[in-house]
């Protein structure tokens, strides 16, 4: 117990004693920095180790003097890059089916209701399956509410690209799903 | 198939410029073919929105199954920890008056104990009962003489969003000795 409190309690401190900019960011990002990583496919608590050390990082690179601009995509692209390096769990990846133990809508919902909603993550989920790596990772981070130019930044692909990408992404699962 | 039909997800997205915005606009007013699409691509957009959260929600729910056993089994820890403190606490005065009477009764190491026993064998059994168990110690004891540690985590920067049930809080208090053991564990509500 005391050694995975310890070292998760220190960053955090550290975080709290921290700029007020990071403590901003902090509240700001964290829970879509977390949404993105798990459904890339890592647990939970991987995806809580990977955006603590990514906070870290960018503690640093503020300290350092690095640059400002775009610090979101900063963020995302260093995480990113971190749930690569987790080779293992990141190839278990978002086509992981988790349909079984899925609470899928509102527990207020008619049981015709829930049928209809499973159903129709069902069938999404098997289309998601279908589509390319990058562009589920494409789709992933425009959920998380990045622009374009900051998909880009973070896969390092041109702006262009990353709309044909996301294009072809929503084509093909408004095809697979019929919605 | 018409033309404007390519740039209606990035129009969705807000990631055309003003003049091919405009542009589609105009030709969303004339054609029904296109305001479907763009219906069905906003509506599966939701979806996938929506499947990410339950993702999200679903693995941390998986999460704290997996933690539960492991608080339970604190929980029921400290409480056992507590009980026999207490037992210790009433049953130490009956148990200690015994010993020092049977310590001078037999004659068998009387030497032994004689040179010790005579006063410093009370001090002697005291010692010994917070040696073995270490963490019985109590904090304000051992407090003047080793540096303690206080570290709060707030329980959202612990559990992934939803893990934690609204409203539900417990305070775990560690009391960690200068060499990073820890010393006392506490749960409390």
């Amino acid at each position: 117990m005391s050694d995975d409190s310890v070292p998760l309690a220190l960053p955090l401190l550290r975080l709290a004693a921290g700029s007020s900019e990071v403590t901003t960011l902090y509240r700001e990002l964290r829970k879509p920095l977390l949404r993105y990583l798990v459904c890339l496919g890592l647990s939970s608590d991987e995806a809580q180790d990977v955006v603590q050390d990514a906070f870290l990082s960018l503690q640093r690179h503020l300290a350092s003097e690095g640059e400002r601009e775009n610090i979101r995509a900063w963020l995302f692209r260093v995480a990113h890059n971190q749930a690569r390096n987790r080779q293992t769990s990141y190839h278990r990846r978002f086509s992981e089916p988790l349909d079984g133990e899925m609470d899928f809508v509102a527990d207020d919902a008619t049981p015709e209701q829930r049928v209809l909603e499973k159903e129709k993550f069902r069938r999404l989920a098997a289309a998601v399956r279908l589509l390319t790596e990058s562009e589920r990772e494409c789709l992933l981070l425009r959920a998380g509410g990045l622009r374009y130019r900051e998909i880009g930044e973070v896969l390092g692909m041109a702006v262009s690209t990353v709309g044909d990408t996301v294009e072809r992404a929503i084509k093909k699962l408004a095809e697979k799903c019929n919605v | 198939m018409c033309d404007a039909q390519v740039k209606l997800i990035a129009w969705l997205d807000r990631e055309l410029s003003p003049e091919e915005a405009a542009e589609v606009d105009r030709h969303l007013r004339g054609c029904q073919e296109c305001r479907g699409r763009l219906t069905s691509y906003k509506q599966v957009s939701e979806t996938f929105d929506a499947y990410c959260d339950m993702t999200v929600a679903t693995k941390a729910r998986r999460l704290v199954s997996h933690w539960v056993p492991v608080l339970a089994s604190a929980v029921v820890a400290a409480i056992a920890m507590i009980l026999v403190l207490q037992l210790r606490r009433v049953g130490s005065p009956p148990v200690l008056t015994p010993t020092v009477a049977v310590t001078s009764v037999p004659a068998i190491s009387v030497p032994v104990l004689k040179s010790d026993a005579a006063e410093p064998a009370p001090r002697k059994m005291i010692r010994r009962r917070h040696a073995v168990p270490p963490v019985r110690e109590r904090g304000v004891k051992w407090q003047p003489t080793e540096t303690a540690v206080q570290i709060a985590i707030p329980a959202e920067a612990m559990f992934p969003p939803g893990a934690m049930p609204e409203g539900m809080n417990f305070i775990a208090e560690l009391s960690i000795a200068p060499d990073g053991s820890v010393q006392q564990v506490r749960l409390r509500q």
